[in-house]
């Protein structure tokens, strides 16, 4: 058995050690004798995104934004809709969750029209929503609990097409008002947890790849390892935010 | 007026006279209190006395120590703020500390670093005569926010001292940028193509796009993460050609670095010894000659103070501790644990690693960059690196994060107490590497200290 990932952007969406993910999946699966093989996908490079397994987006800094936007425009757009549409597995955060929306308001009402990938948009807030913070996946998301660092400006507003990855516990989560936290569509996960998500998330991480495997091989056991020290700092950083 | 600043002067000197009674450092809390009574103390002081300022993300406390040994080595009596506390609370105490309770400077020749954000409310009132710009790299992001916000506040900070002479990071796209709307006059330092083994880019790097135009940039050479020869092949933004320039580093070894310098001064090059290790500190030390040489201080003097200078305060700050010796890094982002990890790598024979994360507001509470640091190095040091140690509130996560390097799970172990620590290095055979972040460093190094003797950070 082999995935395939495909790191989108690690040249610019790479804010806040978003490639703490890419160290975790790469790992987890070679820990279990699981072929594995990563492609960075920087701007300007063409690649069939038809040919992963999973793909990966992480967070980036608004100075680059247009130069991204300008890229997608350039055939990934169309590519990377046609991967979601056929069922491969997606994880992106934060500024990457955002893109994959209808569009992003600024504060001040100016409108910049993402690639409508996932029925959501995101609107600009006076106050950053900063912090650690606990969501709970829903069931179909695998249920677990999942500790994060949040730091985003935009609130983002789920539509009808797309289901929230889970409720908040502790902190923002998609808009500090709803309730939600991020979005699963087909098998996209789009989160706020930004950076190094799955080191501490290894249930998460599991369930990406075991999404991954089942599309691919149409079984997906994975062999237990030994999670203790993920846990303890899973369940340190609960403990510490249910103290306050 | 004058009896508003007799008062903020008192207050402040009695809040410090009370803090150090009573044990505390209070380095930065009279100073805010003297100024919500006077707000603009720091300028009052200030007009009688000739600073330098340092700021920038990596390097301004080497930077300002280098700087304050050259100016004392030119027999110029001086203050600093050298307990770190750089924000303008923490930079108005240290001037209050040093006038008479009339409001009269007892010295006046000041070196202070400031913190990049801070620099807009100090500069303006401050006045620098000579200010250098480090460099401009990702640091604690959940504080400041992106890089070019860091360099934004740096502008703005410096618009507020229009006659300041600028030392600026020529191989810094970011803070050579700086340069392009400002007034101020500058001077440029760097290290020119072939003066060390050409670094690998970096994927990472925190400035890969033009700051001007955002096509991406083409590099002759690089040094390490985005410092180097950059030029943009669209709009010409290009490095700048450097004033005082480093044309060689011919020597490292753990305990210093011999490099050949070329300042525009005589156009000759000389050789000079950092008594500091680590590429970083060439940097620090080519700053540090660009501000001397502006502030009228001798290239005998500055040579003098280079190779003699100790930075002391968790910067490469060694202590008896161990058979072979304890040697304390402070980290704080990527780009300088990645300095870390390299200077780790040239080292040989066997060692101890403790490594302690804080996530405390002066660290950061973003502890993500660590995913970011290059420990994936360590796991190559497995065979003489003989054990990790991992402390601080965020001991877990580090854990984790030497475990997904590669690093064997039975030679790293989580240690929060720092006694506990100090006693295990006690009985080390080989040398011990500590790599603290700030909050961490400060009550780690207090129990080194307790140990091994040492100076309490606020008495330096």
């Amino acid at each position: 058995m082999e995935l395939k990932i495909c790191h989108m952007y690690p040249d610019v969406l790479n804010l806040y050690g978003d490639g703490g993910n890419i160290i975790t999946l790469r790992r987890r699966l070679q820990w279990r004798g699981i072929g594995v093989s990563v492609d960075k996908l920087p701007i300007g490079s063409s690649a069939s995104l038809s040919a992963y397994d999973l793909i990966f987006i992480g967070g980036g800094q608004d100075f680059e934004q247009e130069v991204l936007l300008d890229d997608l425009h350039r055939g990934k757009e169309a590519e990377l809709k046609a991967a979601i549409a056929d069922g491969t597995t997606v994880l992106a955060i934060c500024g990457g969750y955002q893109m994959l929306g209808n569009y992003y308001r600024t504060h001040e009402g100016v409108q910049c029209d993402f690639i409508g990938a996932l029925d959501l948009y995101t609107v600009g807030a006076k106050d950053r929503m900063i912090g650690n913070y606990v969501f709970e996946c829903s069931p179909e998301n695998g249920g677990s609990t999942i500790v994060g660092f949040e730091n985003h400006s935009g609130k983002t507003w789920l539509g009808s097409g797309v289901q929230p990855l889970g409720k908040v516990i502790t902190g923002f989560g998609n808009n500090g008002e709803d309730g939600t936290e991020g979005a699963r569509f087909n098998n996209v996960f789009g989160t706020y947890s930004h950076g190094p998500l799955l080191p501490k998330n290894p249930a998460f991480c599991d369930l990406l790849l075991q999404t991954a495997l089942q599309r691919k091989y149409g079984t997906a056991e994975l062999a237990p390892l030994d999670d203790a020290a993920e846990l303890l700092a899973h369940d340190e950083m609960i403990a510490r935010l249910k103290k306050g | 007026m004058k009896l508003r600043m007799i008062l903020a002067i008192l207050l402040c000197k009695g809040l410090r006279l009370f803090s150090r009674l009573v044990h505390r450092g209070g380095t930065a809390m009279p100073g805010r209190w003297a100024l919500k009574v006077c707000p603009n103390l720091l300028a009052l002081l200030a007009k009688d006395v000739t600073s330098v300022a340092v700021t920038g993300t990596n390097g301004k406390t080497t930077s300002s120590r280098m700087i304050e040994e050259a100016v004392r080595e030119a027999g110029i009596d001086c203050f600093a703020n050298r307990s770190g506390a750089n924000l303008i609370s923490g930079i108005t105490t240290e001037f209050v500390m040093n006038c008479t309770l009339g409001g009269k400077m007892k010295k006046h020749f000041a070196v202070i670093e400031c913190d990049e954000a801070a620099s807009r409310a100090v500069f303006r009132q401050l006045k620098p005569k000579t200010i250098v710009v480090t460099n401009v790299f990702r640091d604690q992001l959940d504080r400041y926010g992106e890089v070019t916000h860091t360099l934004g506040n740096i502008r703005e900070g410096i618009s507020g001292a229009p006659d300041a002479v600028l030392c600026l990071n020529a191989d810094c796209s970011l803070t050579a940028s700086l340069a392009d709307d400002l007034p101020n006059p500058v001077v440029w330092y760097g290290l020119e193509k072939g003066a060390i083994t050409q670094g690998a880019r970096s994927e990472l790097s925190d400035a890969a796009y033009c700051i001007r135009c955002k096509a991406e940039y083409d590099y002759d050479y690089i040094t390490y993460g985005h410092l180097g020869g950059f030029r943009c092949p669209k709009c010409g933004y290009r490095r700048h050609a450097a004033d005082v320039a480093v044309t060689a580093v011919s020597k490292q070894t753990a305990l210093g670095t011999t490099i050949s310098l070329r300042s525009s001064a005589d156009g000759a090059e000389q050789t000079v010894q950092v008594n500091l290790p680590a590429v970083y500190n060439v940097y620090n030390a080519a700053g540090t000659w660009a501000a001397c040489l502006q502030m009228g201080i001798s290239e005998d003097v500055i040579t003098r103070a280079l190779a003699t200078f100790q930075c002391g305060f968790g910067r490469l700050e060694h202590f008896d501790l161990g058979a072979q010796g304890t040697t304390m890094m402070l980290v704080k982002n990527p780009a300088g644990c990645n300095q870390v990890v390299d200077f780790l790598e040239s080292m040989e024979g066997p060692f101890v690693l403790v490594a302690c994360l804080n996530d405390r507001g002066a660290d950061g509470t973003d502890i993500s960059w660590i995913w970011d640091a290059n420990f994936e190095k360590l796991e190559g040091m497995k065979d003489r690196m003989q054990h990790v140690y991992v402390s601080g509130d965020r001991a877990a996560d580090l854990q984790i994060r030497m475990k997904y390097a590669g690093v064997p799970a039975d030679i790293i172990s989580v240690e929060h107490s720092y006694e506990k620590l100090v006693e295990i290095c006690k009985a080390q055979e080989v040398p011990i590497y500590m790599m603290p972040t700030y909050t961490a460093m400060l009550e780690l190094r207090q129990t080194v200290i307790k140990h091994c003797g040492g100076t309490d950070f606020w008495e330096g």
